[in-house]
């Protein structure tokens, strides 16, 4: 049997980002997850700490944020940790399909629901929605395309919106990655931009849902800027996600250019656990069940959706190797009375404490296993979603718990 | 504008419909007002089931009789309202054999059929019940559609004169001397009075009759008890399963299309706007009703609801103005010497036809008319409609060329153009009464994806524009969703919870707090 250095559990951004370091390491590492994660879902822009206000520097903000929230994931890595992570996931995106900041704080971008949200880094497909003016922007939906609502955009963006029919094929129920494939075909996108140009009032700007295609989206992009004559950018809409998705292909590429093992598709259904470490995992894949062994274990199986988290009616569980949960004292505490409550709701802060090392911690405060180290959003005591801080968290904590689990 | 009528009916839920059409029937000219949609009460907070009048035959067989009446009728006039699904009494080894003999015989006495299966027999045919049951009763119980129950009784009643204002409010009462004229009502929408002048006012108001008669200065004992009931995200049964025991709390669960709803609980309650299902009842639902059917443990539930059950108490009513025990038609005159107003209160969806009957005809005989109640006979206008998935599946494929076909909400199949259809209609006020008046986000997501596009459509029509903003709106919508999610939200209900979640307040940003201040941001807050 092959004998890992290192096997993440997990296939999200977190999972991706610490089999990634690790590779660059030198390590021989497996990555078993059961799916693509929340990255394929909402992925789009890599925040980093949204609720610090645009125009602030983002490390001073860090800095003030980790001091009142000390056990938050980020006052693990700190905010160096965090820089030098993100310099690790944007290496990986050379131009022309790049991320950049546009300042040294949060920018804003429109979204499907015609709301500013504060980001860090965005693509280059993005770029563009930044310097947005409502005022000669035109946002352009498609008939039967049901995920982004043009109207609803320029509504509340007080921008001029459009609805057409996709050029040739004229039809609705298209879904995203459907339309994604289309806009790899250089004519196809050609004929939209004309379609848009009919559409035009003299606007500059053109804001179009996240769908240009998946290999080379700043060609797309450029085509239509070339027939509209305007800055043409992204906007995101409901899942699955364009962007997301073309994060996951180039992580996917380069480990398995770097020879990483890619288990996809069945969830890890059992870890072999022996004398305060983990000694290997078993993926069932009716009627047989593999093994698999590795010296180092990061567990990077997000929260609910990821399958990292599960909630009985009474309590929340780690279902893998039943790392302790903190978690509030009973389920009427779960959430608030109100959705849009500016609070997360307590069960968002449920996740695995860790030690300073991101080792996660048995009920007593000691290391839970020797070889067992936890990255992503199972981590406990933060607000991701509220806070803007998803990606974040998920390179962040992914960059150190490879860095420090190779260095056991 | 001010109006003038015969009758004016307070309450748009199965009674003041039922009141509504029954009068519509006989000639009688007839506004009724609604304060919010229809089935915005009790009657959109029920759970569903077609009583054969077996749950009550053994402690009210006078209930019990008039159900098997109601039951046979409605099969009738309103047959794309119902689902004959049958029933199932399950006897569990805790609950004996000795009610079970009680029970058949005040079935029979009631004229309700019964047949006797044992546990392998009953398994047979519903194979989810608990395999230690030790036997069961088979009852012509079904499932109904209130929502279609009742909106087709006022388009009836519409299409044969009568005037309906929904989303308005009775206000207070238009008096002339000893007695009552008519009602002043405000239009809640567009915030304007108006009072409509009428011989007869009739209180219809449910749960809400007291709030009506303090308009008046009077008031009937009645008190209140909330239930409160789950929807499970698959159809667990194909008949409704009653535990065989004197009826209590978390012992039914009735199917409905493609789902179950468990009930119910009984709590009092002071206030009539109590609808939150607290965590320890959708608990105790759980754990009472996995008696009867054991992989309810692990079922996902997509919502939880409760009603609120007006009870008239009857030690304090005299005998001869309770027309059943089931419910009461208060006179007022001969009551508190207060003329032309009547109190009609209590009963069961099921009976509402019945209520309505009694009600004209005390109205008629008061106005000395003599024109006999044709509901019973006259089927209502959608009969022989079909309205299962199956069906809406069959009419999809006929009716809507493939090409043109957008299907808005995934989980129900709802085509963008059943929406514009609903909206022609004129009748539709606020994205509330399109989702009462179609399955839109009545399925697992619970409109969690829909929403966003029923309202970029609505954006697209223009329709929403003159409202404001959209994203208030659909944040009204969230937060109303949330009360009926937030008691199940476990296993994978809370899984798919956290995908909403990121949609709306991380990728959209419709929460609290926002940085950054642009304008266009800011219309994302609260
Ligand atoms: C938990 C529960 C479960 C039930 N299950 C079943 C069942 O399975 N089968 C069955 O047959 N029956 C069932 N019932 C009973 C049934 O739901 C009710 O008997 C029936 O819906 C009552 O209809 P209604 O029109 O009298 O009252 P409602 O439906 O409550 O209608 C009253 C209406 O008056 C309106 N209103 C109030 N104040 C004003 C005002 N000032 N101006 C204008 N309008 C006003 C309200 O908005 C409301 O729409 C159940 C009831 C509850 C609570």
């Amino acid at each position: 049997m092959k004998r890992y250095d290192l096997i993440v559990i997990g296939a999200g951004l977190a999972g991706l980002m610490a089999a990634r370091t690790a590779v660059e390491m030198g390590a021989r590492v497996l990555i078993a997850g059961g799916g693509m994660g929340a990255l394929t879902l909402f992925g789009n822009t890599i925040d980093v700490l949204g609720r610090i206000p645009p125009g602030e520097d983002i490390a001073e903000g860090m800095s003030g944020f980790i001091d009142s929230f000390p056990e938050h994931p980020y006052a693990r890595t700190g905010w160096e940790g965090v820089e030098k992570a993100l310099d690790a996931f944007q290496e990986l995106f050379p131009p022309p399909y790049h991320f950049s900041g546009v300042t040294r704080g949060n920018c804003l971008l429109p979204t499907g629901a015609g709301t500013m949200r504060p980001t860090f880094l965005i693509p280059a497909t993005m770029a563009s929605g930044v310097g947005m003016m409502p005022a000669s922007t035109l946002v352009v939906g498609f008939r039967g395309f049901k995920d982004f609502q043009a109207e609803t955009v320029s509504l509340h963006l007080r921008c001029r919106g459009a609805v057409i029919p996709f050029p040739r094929y004229r039809m609705g129920g298209m879904t995203a990655p459907a339309i994604a494939r289309l806009m790899e075909d250089h004519s196809f996108v050609e004929r939209l931009g004309e379609e848009i140009y009919q559409r035009m009032e003299g606007e500059r700007f053109i804001g179009l849902p996240a769908f240009f295609g998946l290999r080379e989206p700043v060609a797309a992009m450029k085509t239509l800027e070339a027939a509209t004559g305007a800055r043409v950018f992204e906007i995101s809409i409901l899942p699955p996600s364009i962007p997301g998705m073309r994060i996951y292909n180039r992580f996917h590429e380069r480990l398995l250019q770097r020879g990483t093992a890619f288990l996809m598709g069945t969830p890890v259904s059992e870890a072999i656990v022996k004398d305060g470490r983990c000694r290997g995992i078993i993926v069932k894949n009716a009627p047989l069940g593999a093994g698999y062994q590795a010296d180092r274990f990061i567990l990077a199986t997000g929260r609910f959706l990821g399958g990292g988290l599960w909630a009985g009616i009474e309590r929340i569980v780690e279902p893998l190797f039943h790392v302790p949960v903190a978690q509030p004292s009973r389920r009427g505490e779960w959430f608030k009375g109100r959705f849009f409550d500016p609070e997360a709701h307590p069960v968002s802060q449920a996740g695995v404490e860790t030690a300073a090392d991101l080792r996660p911690l048995n009920e007593k405060g000691g290391i839970f296993l020797e070889n067992l180290w936890a990255a992503g959003s199972i981590l406990a005591h933060h607000q991701s979603i509220e806070e803007k801080s998803r990606e974040g968290i998920d390179i962040a904590t992914g960059y150190m718990a490879a860095r420090q689990a190779l260095a056991s | 504008m001010d109006y003038k009528t015969e009758v004016v009916i307070i309450g748009g839920g199965a009674t003041g419909a039922g009141i509504a059409r029954d009068l519509a029937l006989r000639g009688i000219p007839s506004i009724l007002v609604e304060r919010g949609d229809f089935t915005s009460g009790a009657s959109g907070r029920n759970q569903g089931l077609l009583h054969s009048g077996a749950r009550y035959a053994v402690y009210d067989p006078e209930a019990a009789r008039e159900c098997v009446a109601e039951n046979r009728i409605l099969r009738h006039i309103a047959p794309h309202c119902i689902e004959p699904t049958g029933g199932l009494f399950v006897s569990l080894p805790e609950d004996g054999f000795e009610f079970r003999g009680e029970f058949i015989r005040a079935c029979e006495n009631a004229g309700i059929e019964t047949v006797s299966l044992s546990p392998r027999e009953a398994l047979a045919l519903e194979p989810g019940i608990n395999p230690l049951l030790i036997g069961a009763v088979q009852v012509p119980d079904g499932a109904i559609d209130p929502f279609t129950l009742v909106v087709e009784n006022i388009r009836d009643a519409e299409s044969r004169g009568a005037v309906v204002f929904t989303h308005t409010e009775a206000t207070g009462f238009l008096r002339d001397g000893d007695g009552v004229a008519g009602v002043v009502v405000r239009d809640l929408l567009e915030k304007k009075e108006f009072t409509i002048s009428a011989s007869w006012v009739i209180n219809a108001a449910g749960a809400w009759a007291n709030r009506i008669l303090a308009l008046a200065g009077l008031s009937i004992p009645m008190s209140l008890s909330k239930g409160s009931m789950l929807i499970t995200n698959t159809r667990l049964s194909q008949r409704v399963l009653n535990r065989c025991r004197p009826p209590a709390s978390g012992d039914i669960i009735v199917p409905n299309s493609t789902v179950s709803i468990l009930g119910t609980t009984s709590l009092r309650v002071d206030a009539v706007e109590s609808f939150e299902v607290l965590p320890e009842e959708a608990a105790f639902l759980v754990y009472e009703l996995s008696l009867l059917v054991p992989e309810i443990k692990s079922e996902r539930f997509i919502r939880a609801y409760a009603g609120v059950r007006p009870l008239i108490r009857s030690g304090e009513t005299d005998d001869d103005r309770s027309l059943s025990r089931g419910f009461s038609l208060i006179d007022h005159q001969k009551e508190n010497g207060i003329s032309g107003l009547v109190t009609i209160a209590g009963g069961k969806l099921i009976t509402c036809r019945l209520m309505a009957e009694k009600t004209v005809d005390f109205l008629c005989e008061k106005m000395g008319l003599r024109a006999p109640c044709t509901t019973a006979e006259q089927r209502l206008p959608g009969a022989g409609i079909g309205r299962s998935l199956q069906d809406r599946l069959l009419h999809m494929r006929r009716e809507i060329p493939a090409a043109r076909q957008e299907i808005l909400c995934d989980c129900e199949l709802v085509p963008r153009d059943e929406v514009e259809a609903v909206l022609k209609e004129g009748k539709v006020r606020e994205l509330r009464d399109i989702l009462h008046r179609t399955r839109i986000a009545k399925g697992t997501c619970q409109g969690g994806f829909c929403v966003y596009r029923l309202l970029g459509m609505l954006n697209e029509l223009r329709r929403e524009r003159n409202r404001g903003d959209s994203n208030e709106i659909l944040m009204d919508f969230l937060e109303e969703r949330w009360r009926g999610i937030r008691p199940i939200l476990w296993g994978t209900a809370l899984k798919e919870e956290e995908l909403i979640e990121s949609i709306y307040k991380g990728l959209f940003n419709l929460s609290g707090e926002l940085s950054g201040g642009q304008e266009a941001g800011e219309r994302g807050r609260r």
